[in-house]
């Protein structure tokens, strides 16, 4: 089922509006990640890390939950589907990969925010930052930008059966 | 949107696209890149090679990505 033209107008700006969100959320955590590797002051670690765990848990995950679920709305209804084409096949999977991990990763933040908070001198340089999941979390998040925009071409077999039915029906 | 009847011409599925192929192999390596990475520590929360701080540091490396800070409250 389609949706009418202005509710697809209004899923389309949401999902737009925190998509693009979430990897502005995504590039402010590494932002953070790399004060809290490079610094020597150990008042700016400490508050990276501070600032990293409410990035990630009152922005980023917010965010990525929201982006997936106006995703499925806006494959649901239009006439893309969720499964009828690889690029929207391969973007629901990406998120919802992008999305386990962020909400596994998300407790270790925390973790280490609430050690930062105590920890001093050398024992707060060993905590180093975080720069490997939110870098390789920003290159897929960038991946599925590309797909959504550039919309390649390419049926599923399932979608090709779905086509099939639905040509086979408007024939006499 | 109207859709114009259109017999089909094909009976069987179009084969999958080169890109979707392409992709595949790039998705495979980096998981694979992704897995080996974390096996050797380098996805790990400290980011120190082998994952492992130093116990000088005061911070214990127990599991996968868990810190355990110890000594902080002797008896």
């Amino acid at each position: 089922m389609t949706m009418p033209p202005h509710w697809r107008k209004l899923a389309l700006t949401a999902h737009v509006t925190f998509s693009v969100g979430w990897i502005g959320g995504v590039v402010a955590y590494l932002t953070l990640g790399v004060a809290a590797v490079t610094s020597q002051d150990t008042q700016t670690v400490r508050a990276a890390w501070i600032a990293m765990e409410l990035t990630g848990w009152f922005a980023i995950v917010p965010l990525a939950l929201a982006a997936l679920l106006t995703g499925l709305i806006m494959s649901l209804g239009t006439k893309w589907g969720l499964f009828r084409h690889y690029w929207t096949l391969i973007s629901l999977v990406l998120t919802v990969l992008a999305t386990v991990v962020l909400l596994l990763h998300m407790p270790d933040v925390s973790f280490l925010a609430d050690v930062a908070q105590e920890a001093e001198g050398a024992r707060l340089d060993g905590l180093g930052g975080d720069l490997f999941h939110p870098g390789l979390g920003l290159v897929v998040l960038l991946v599925i930008q590309v797909l959504n925009v550039y919309k390649p071409q390419g049926l599923t077999p399932y979608g090709w059966r779905k086509q099939h039915e639905q040509r086979t029906v408007l024939l006499p | 949107m109207s859709q114009t009847p259109v017999r089909p011409d094909r009976e069987a599925p179009p084969s999958t696209p080169r890109w979707v192929k392409v992709f595949g192999i790039i998705c495979i390596g980096l998981v694979l890149l992704f897995v080996i990475l974390h096996l050797a520590g380098y996805g790990r929360m400290n980011h120190t090679p082998g994952g492992n701080t130093p116990p000088a540091m005061g911070i214990e490396n127990v599991g996968h990505t868990a810190l355990v800070e110890h000594g902080g409250q002797q008896p």
